[in-house]
């Protein structure tokens, strides 16, 4: 289904209209649309790549209104390491239902500050191309909704990159790209994509650094000890280093 | 021939006496402690490289002389450190004891295969933890069989201290040493202002404030630097070495003050301790910062200027 047609299904419902609404105010909360009849089984790979997205990274999440398969969802979270909050004002993820008024194709669709976001284009294009082929259209709509704590105070603006004996160069956070550098024990690849970095190939033999998440935050960091290699993220003079 | 250069020169070195040797802001980071050194410090090109020499110098010569696999401890530095140690010891009733290292090995910490030992497995370490079973005889500290001297918690604030030093004393007006949860600093920052010092979020990504701070060392000590979690419940490394178990009651302690090693071992102590005010008033030029396990804030002894960011 086209995102048109998507978001064309989406207005004609009247609970959504002050949905998006909202989500055009709250600048640093992501919300993310998916039609789908069994949505546990697509949101934890959904979740995986959207987090990419957020500034929020707590692992709580909440209900906002009963969802037909709250059941399901919850199990499938609760089994990837996320609990549930005491109260929603403590969650990172508000999951909450919406009756379409009439069915749609299954899809998902995420809106960040107020903008649609493509995120097709990256590893879920493969999930999209899978949910068009589904015949049966759905009326469930489910919307996750990340809330993020942090202010835009924090959002890094470079990433530099220590590598052992040489000059620190500094990456804009602003300008996707992949670089390559020689390290002590090999060459280590770093990826700038959508604000975020993160080092995507290295030598080193238990690949910790492949699996630390992307970094985004002024302070932030991700190490590659064996090759001495350090990324961290800065936002302009607002501090020096970090501790802890 | 040559010697028509030599006026040359003369005037070229009257005219640019900094010629090569003009200061700028230099950043490296070392792999010392199984943890990147990040260094920052205003100084010439030539400076820089003897900094960096310096600064590996010292670290590695504090990682092999604390080695926690040693069995005694002659070298003066060492007994230096010790008398450091057993004063914080004495002034935390405890909290902070460099023994407890029969507990990050029962824990599972050294060799990072993690498990909840019994109560009986814990009296028995216990029985060969506490600073008052160490002795010092001859210039030699003596530990008894079975004892392992866990010196993480003072020893790479002692070697930041060290460093820092060694930098000043080489001329470095401005600059800071962070090894991990552990820096000094001092002189300005490229704003010409006191230096900005993230103190990282315990829970979440990010920082939750800043500290600004110059000619001062700063440590934290944190539930979320080393540990496990086993059916829902979080085993951390910084343990009560009066019970053996893991410290409850704090996140994160941030401590604030003239010397890195002091800070280093406070911050230990603060996490531990159920009555930390009462260390704190014992060092007056102290000041900490105390997220506990609810994530509320408090400060207690000597303020530095903080903002909180969250």
């Amino acid at each position: 289904m086209d995102r048109r047609d998507f978001f064309k299904t989406m207005l004609a419902t009247p609970l959504l209209t002050p949905l998006i609404l909202a989500s055009r105010k709250s600048k640093n909360d992501l919300e993310l649309y998916l039609i789908a009849e069994e949505p546990q089984k697509l949101i934890p790979i959904l979740l995986e790549e959207v987090q990419k997205y957020s500034l929020s990274d707590g692992h709580k999440f909440c209900f906002l209104n009963p969802h037909p398969q709250e059941k399901a969802l919850k199990e499938c979270l609760l089994g990837r390491a996320w609990a549930i909050a005491e109260e929603p004002a403590k969650a990172s993820l508000a999951l909450s239902f919406s009756h379409l008024q009439s069915k749609a194709l299954p899809s998902f669709t995420l809106v960040k500050e107020g903008r649609i976001w493509d995120i097709r284009t990256r590893k879920l294009l493969s999930l999209w191309q899978e949910m068009n082929r589904i015949p049966s259209p759905s009326s469930c709509l489910t919307i996750a909704t990340f809330k993020s704590r942090l202010t835009d105070f924090l959002t890094g603006k470079y990433v530099t990159v220590y590598n052992h004996g040489q000059q620190p160069e500094t990456l804009s956070l602003g300008k996707n790209l992949t670089k390559s550098f020689q390290a002590r024990g090999g060459r280590i690849t770093v990826q700038v994509r959508d604000g975020k970095a993160w080092i995507s190939d290295s030598p080193c033999r238990h690949k910790i650094c492949l699996y630390s998440p992307p970094v985004s935050l002024a302070g932030e960091r991700t190490i590659c000890a064996p090759n001495n290699f350090l990324l961290t993220v800065e936002r302009h003079r607002s501090i020096d280093t970090v501790i802890g | 021939m040559a010697k028509k250069f030599i006026p040359l020169l003369l005037t070229c070195s009257l005219l640019f006496p900094n010629c090569g040797a003009r200061e700028k802001w230099q950043t490296s980071t070392l792999l010392v402690f199984d943890t990147l050194c990040e260094i920052k410090v205003f100084c010439a090109s030539s400076t820089f490289r003897a900094a960096q020499e310096e600064v590996e110098g010292i670290f590695s010569e504090i990682e092999s002389l604390f080695s926690p696999e040693a069995e005694e401890y002659t070298s003066p530095m060492v007994l230096e450190l010790y008398k450091k140690a057993l004063q914080v010891y004495h002034d935390s009733d405890g909290c902070f004891d460099i023994t407890v290292g029969p507990l990050s090995r029962l824990w599972g910490f050294l060799s990072k295969s993690y498990h909840i030992p019994s109560s009986s497995q814990i009296e028995s370490a216990l029985k060969i933890t506490g600073m008052e079973k160490l002795k010092v005889e001859d210039g030699t500290l003596i530990l008894l069989p079975g004892m392992k001297l866990d010196w993480g918690a003072i020893a790479k604030g002692f070697a930041i201290d060290l460093a820092s030093q060694a930098l000043i004393e080489m001329g470095i007006s401005s600059g800071f040493l962070n090894a991990g949860g552990d820096l000094y600093c001092w002189g300005k920052n490229p704003d010409n202002q006191d230096w900005n010092i993230g103190i990282k979020h315990p829970r979440e990504r990010g920082y939750f404030g800043i500290l600004s701070i110059s000619q001062l060392g700063a440590a934290t000590t944190g539930d979320y630097q080393r540990y496990f979690i086993r059916d829902g419940t979080r085993y951390h490394h910084v343990f009560d070495p009066r019970n053996g178990y893991p410290a409850s009651g704090r996140q994160s302690v941030t401590v604030c003050g003239p010397e890195t090693l002091l800070c280093d071992a406070l911050s230990t102590a603060i996490f531990v301790a159920k009555e930390p005010e009462k260390i704190m008033e014992k060092y007056p030029n102290y000041g900490a910062i105390i997220v506990d396990s609810d994530g509320n804030l408090s400060f207690i002894g000597k303020a530095s200027p903080f903002r909180s960011v969250d």
